[in-house]
């Protein structure tokens, strides 16, 4: 009676064993496996297919020059579609094919495969992701953001905003416009302190997902008549949220948002209309850092670049750069570390934790990554769209780490109890 | 409460809710015609949109242009999905033909994201979106133009059922085999519903594609047009207009009155709410027509 | 030939009721048991852990969701919803020191209360206006369990801890498989002997018509609450087999809208009131999407990078959608009608002209 099931996985085998052989073209070299599932065609597909382009073509930049101390890097890149059946097959996989690090670029998926990695001591990158609280180093050994968490994104913002203001926020309304998931709600619990902390008002106005309808949420905004706009999501929801607050006649040069905020976002709203708007830099737009014109050169110019090349120094690009430049210094200390591998977890683990310093030739913020702080230091900066590109209007920084840090060790702390 | 506030919210409320029935006009125009529930709507809306960005795009046609091209393109299309995959269908279990409209709406998903690139377009049709105040009210222009321009396609779509070829499709929604009888040819009467509702979805994905950009996430107005389709009857016109009204006005006040109390968004279980209430009372939504079973 | 078959020739009663009356689908059926009994041994870790999991868990929700759709012929967009009240509940409770066991059972016991509560909407509503009454039930689920009480906080995130069942640590693979295995075949049990029983023959009678059951003295009121009582227990004791074997931390986006579209897929595509059906319903939506695009990504840079990366992303998704479009209009009762027809030919074979 069930025979066609049989048969179905026997099929499947048969099928699923064929795209194993990509890797084995470097079968006699030296390589590092990493593992980028990512999603190309469901909640994240404003951001990914730029990141990973910005990724690949790094990582063929690096590989191009001889790899690192003799191992080349391969990544394996696939959609998983924000669905965790498709995460967790795509993690298994790379587990057989021996990656050693993992990059799935979705909060539901890196927070379930948070367990396995742990259990498994495989690198999982959470940049812009994940958990905020995998910062903690200590109980996340194999959890890594490398990037500021949002809790750090948004303290960045308050201080902005109170340098903005000369130091003085007492008395001041900022209202935050967020999205009504997890993920909207993350920023809040820091907000609250920083508010009681700084004597701002906190107004939250949560909308509905995907937030293509934000109509009853700004008129709202626009009669508490805020001091500053915070407004958080991604996707569809940024840019409806810009386009209602330029439409309510909100100051757009008091709006701020997290790092999900790009060219081609501007490009919906309307390039003149959301001048003034400011958003968090994780690394440096465009395509002025040498790493960018490398690429550039190196990798594009010579008709290897993984996509369109009017995307590259885009910011998700760059992004997408940086990170992939992060995972690639954690493997360069990793080599000085144990030249001769084995090539595991633990191995490139070592590497990650003791970047130091490191600015990717003045692209990144000095990024220091112990094996307390996987957040890498939480320096960002402020850019603000001045109708063509984002111009940053400050040097790299970090605030309020404290308040951020409690937090962090807050959620670790319940973590490590229940968890493991 | 700011009365001023309620105000802007109801007048915003009726224009979104407009906006929304637009894509449930597509849905009750199949239901009447064939009575299968069409959930390919949403992605034939995002259809619509990308093809009149496509035509603006690749070819530089003016967006004037570009929307009457897309609509006659997307009346066919729907015309061919008609021909080629549901005609198929008939006279298997109903619940298989929705099934096959929710692969429809996977593949087209998948198709136009892919050919034409997934990152947010910006879809002109040269509305300013400069702010318009009256008095203390703002008037959002995207959406009213939105919620008029629906408005008018519906009633013209109420319109054209009173024209010839409409008391035909109403035959055909009335009795299949009976129209059958009499001459009419009902595959091409549920054709042409599909091909209108080609048109309806092209329409509200303009629109909706002008006020948030078109991506693929205009594939997910079916589940609040579903909502508003089944609210107002399935198989009634004026039914969408006013579930329309109904269900916008519910969630702008929703979002305005309840949510700042309770502190999340609670837009989507307000309208869920009211839905349910009114099937409790109104099992066959509010202007349904009430099948009689026979044992 | 096959199914060595020449005529009825029952003698007893208990023959007549037979699940498999015939040698051929015992022999068949045990076969395939003893396949995924021994699965753990041979078959790579991947592929256990990635598809067999997930394969038995979807196929539970699927059966207990085609319970009700199938058997009783209510539709039900909310399904993932009640897996998700019983996934909290069961975890919600083995945080609290509650044992694993009981903490299914009132996790079933849970999503089978508040399912029954928005069934009682069925006895009005019918037909696609009840897909509006449980799309209903999941959105307020849904504002439930993003609420910090239910959800954990604001990384809205439950770890699992480590949990035994039956004094069995579920912390290994093999355990976990075994552990799914056994519940997904309790229910496929339940499922086959349903049909022999009073309760289910009352419920397709109020599947084929509610009035005419109703007349013939079926209560179309108690048994249509009935059969949204089972179906959302099954769905909360799967909500919690999902929850502490296979995703290990849980959120409320895992529960939502999505996760009730594809359990309904499964059941469509699979076959309606079939218990073959879910199975491979399951497989077909959990697997195409992943098998394409492996497929179709190996394809892919077999061909060089030459095909822009939106376009062989979304190539899966669309290969994925016509796959649905095709296997429906080539048989529109789904597939496990397919391997009805094959068992059927098979059964004549080589006599094809002694089927009519």
């Amino acid at each position: 009676m069930k025979m066609d099931r049989r048969s179905f996985l026997a099929g499947t085998a048969a099928t699923l064993t064929v795209p194993g052989m990509t890797g084995k073209v470097y079968a006699q070299e030296k390589i590092v496996r990493f593992s980028f599932p990512q999603d190309f065609t469901k909640i994240y597909t404003f951001v990914t297919s730029e990141y990973s382009q910005g990724q690949r073509d790094y990582i063929t930049l690096v590989n191009e020059r001889g790899g690192i101390g003799g191992y080349k890097i391969v990544a394996d890149v696939s959609d998983h579609a924000n669905d965790l059946p498709r995460a967790i097959e795509a993690y298994e996989r790379g587990k057989r094919e021996g990656m050693v690090l993992i990059d799935p670029l979705s909060t539901p998926v890196a927070r379930a495969l948070v367990p396995r990695a742990l259990e498994d001591k495989i690198n999982l990158i959470t940049a812009f992701s994940g958990r905020s609280d995998a910062a903690d180093g200590t109980v996340f050994p194999y959890v890594l953001p490398l990037s500021i968490n949002y809790w750090t994104q948004a303290a960045l913002i308050i201080e902005n905003f109170s340098k903005m203001e000369k130091g003085d926020l007492k008395g001041k309304k900022i209202v935050f416009v967020h999205i009504d998931t997890p993920f909207g709600k993350e920023p809040l619990p820091i907000l609250e302190v920083l508010a009681k902390r700084l004597g701002f008002t906190l107004i939250p106005f949560p909308y509905t997902p995907p937030g293509n309808d934000q109509s009853a949420i700004w008129p709202q905004v626009r009669r508490a008549q805020p001091d500053f706009v915070i407004f958080w999501g991604a996707g569809v929801g940024q840019t409806v949220a810009l386009t209602e607050a330029f439409r309510n006649g909100l100051k757009m040069d008091r709006v701020s948002s997290s790092v999900w905020l790009s060219e081609s976002d501007m490009d919906v709203v309307g390039r003149a209309n959301a001048k003034g708007v400011m958003k968090v830099e994780p690394c440096v737009g465009g395509r002025e850092p040498k790493v960018i014109k490398d690429i550039l050169s190196d990798v594009v110019g010579k008709g290897k670049g993984a996509g369109p090349e009017g995307k590259v120094g885009t910011a998700y690009y760059n992004y997408g750069v940086q990170m992939a430049s992060l995972m690639v210094e954690g493997v360069r200390m990793a080599v000085q570390k144990a030249p001769n591998g084995p090539v595991t977890g633990p191995w490139l683990n070592e590497g990650l934790t003791s970047i130091k310093d490191f600015t990717a030739e003045g692209m990144l913020p000095p990024t220091t990554v112990t094996k307390a702080d996987h957040q890498g230091g939480g320096m960002g900066r402020i850019a603000q769209w001045d109708g063509n590109k984002f111009v940053p209007i400050t040097n790299w920084y970090t605030a309020f780490q404290d308040v951020v840090w409690d937090e962090i060790r807050k959620y670790a702390e319940e973590f490590k109890k229940t968890g493991k | 409460m700011d009365i001023m506030l309620i105000a802007e919210l109801v007048l915003n409320g009726v224009f979104v809710g407009l906006m929304y029935a637009l894509v449930s006009l597509g849905i009750v125009l199949i239901y009447k015609t064939s009575g299968l529930v069409n959930l390919a709507q949403g992605a034939l809306a995002m259809t619509g949109a990308y093809i009149t960005w496509v035509i603006g795009a690749y070819f530089g046609v003016p967006i004037w242009l570009s929307i009457p091209a897309a609509v006659v393109l997307m009346f066919f299309g729907g015309v061919l999905i008609e021909r080629s995959a549901l005609r198929r269908m008939i006279g298997q279990p109903v619940i298989m033909a929705i099934m096959l409209t929710l692969g429809i709406e996977i593949a087209l998903r998948g198709l136009l994201p892919g050919v034409f690139g997934a990152a947010v377009k910006k879809l002109d049709i040269g509305v300013s979106p400069a702010p318009l105040f009256l008095g203390d009210i703002l008037i959002n222009q995207s959406i009213m133009i939105g919620g008029v321009v629906s408005l008018a396609l519906i009633l013209a779509s109420l319109a054209f059922f009173n024209s010839r070829y409409g008391i035909v499709m109403r035959a055909v929604a009335d009795d299949q085999t009976a129209s059958w009888s009499v001459g009419i040819r009902v595959e091409k009467a549920i054709a042409v519903a599909w091909g209108l509702a080609a048109v309806s979805a092209t329409g509200a994905g303009i629109l909706w594609g002008a006020t948030q950009g078109v991506d693929w996430s205009l594939s997910l107005l079916l589940i609040k047009a579903l909502a508003i389709a089944i609210l107002g009857g399935l198989d009634s016109i004026p039914g969408v207009i006013l579930a329309g009204l109904i269900v916008g006005v519910a969630e702008s006040l929703a979002t305005g009155l309840i949510d700042p109390v309770v502190k999340a968004s609670t837009r989507d279980i307000v309208a869920s709410v009211i839905i349910l209430a009114t099937l409790l009372f109104k099992p066959h939504g509010l202007f349904g027509h009430e099948h009689i079973e026979r044992v | 030939m096959f199914y060595r078959r020449a005529g009825i020739r029952h003698t007893r009663y208990q023959e007549e009721r037979q699940l498999f009356p015939l040698t051929f689908d015992r022999v068949l059926i045990l076969f395939v048991l003893a396949i995924l009994l021994s699965a753990p041994f041979w078959i790579d870790r991947l592929y256990l852990v990635g598809y067999m999991v997930p394969w038995l868990i979807w196929s539970g929700a699927a059966l207990g969701l085609n319970l009700l759709m199938g058997g009783a012929g209510q539709i039900h967009l909310g399904y993932g919803a009640v897996i998700g009240i019983g996934a909290y509940t069961s975890v919600h409770l083995v945080r609290f020191g509650v044992p694993l066991e009981i903490a299914m059972i009132s996790g079933g016991l849970m999503s089978a209360a508040i399912g029954s509560i928005f069934g009682a909407a069925a006895l009005r509503v019918k037909g696609i206006y009840l897909a509006m009454a449980t799309l209903a039930m999941q959105y307020i689920v849904d504002f439930f369990t993003q609420t910090k009480i239910i959800s954990g906080g604001t990384l809205a995130t439950l770890q699992v801890p480590p949990v035994s069942f039956l004094g069995i640590s579920l912390k290994s693979d093999l355990a976990t498989y075994y552990f799914v295995f056994g519940v997904t075949f309790l229910i496929a049990l339940y499922m086959l002997n349903i049909r022999r029983t009073s309760f289910g023959r009352a419920l397709a009678a109020v599947r084929e018509k509610d009035y005419a059951a109703q007349i013939l003295g079926v209560s179309t009121y108690r048994y249509k609450l009935l059969a949204f009582w089972v179906s959302s227990f099954i769905g909360g004791v799967i909500g919690s087999v999902l929850a502490v074997a296979y995703l290990r931390a849980i959120s409320p986006d895992q529960f939502h809208l999505e996760l009730s579209v594809q359990l309904l897929a499964m059941v469509i595509v699979g076959g309606l009131g079939s218990v073959l059906g879910p199975f491979l319903g399951a497989a077909l939506i959990l697997f195409a999407p992943i098998v394409l695009n492996n497929t179709l990504g190996w394809a892919a840079s077999a061909v060089g990078t030459e095909i822009p990366i939106d376009l062989r992303a979304h190539l899966p998704l669309l290969a994925y959608g016509l796959l649905i479009v095709v296997f429906l209009l080539y048989e529109p009762l789904g597939l496990a009608k397919i391997y009805d027809n094959f068992r059927k030919y098979l059964l004549v074979w080589p006599f094809r002209h002694a089927q009519k």
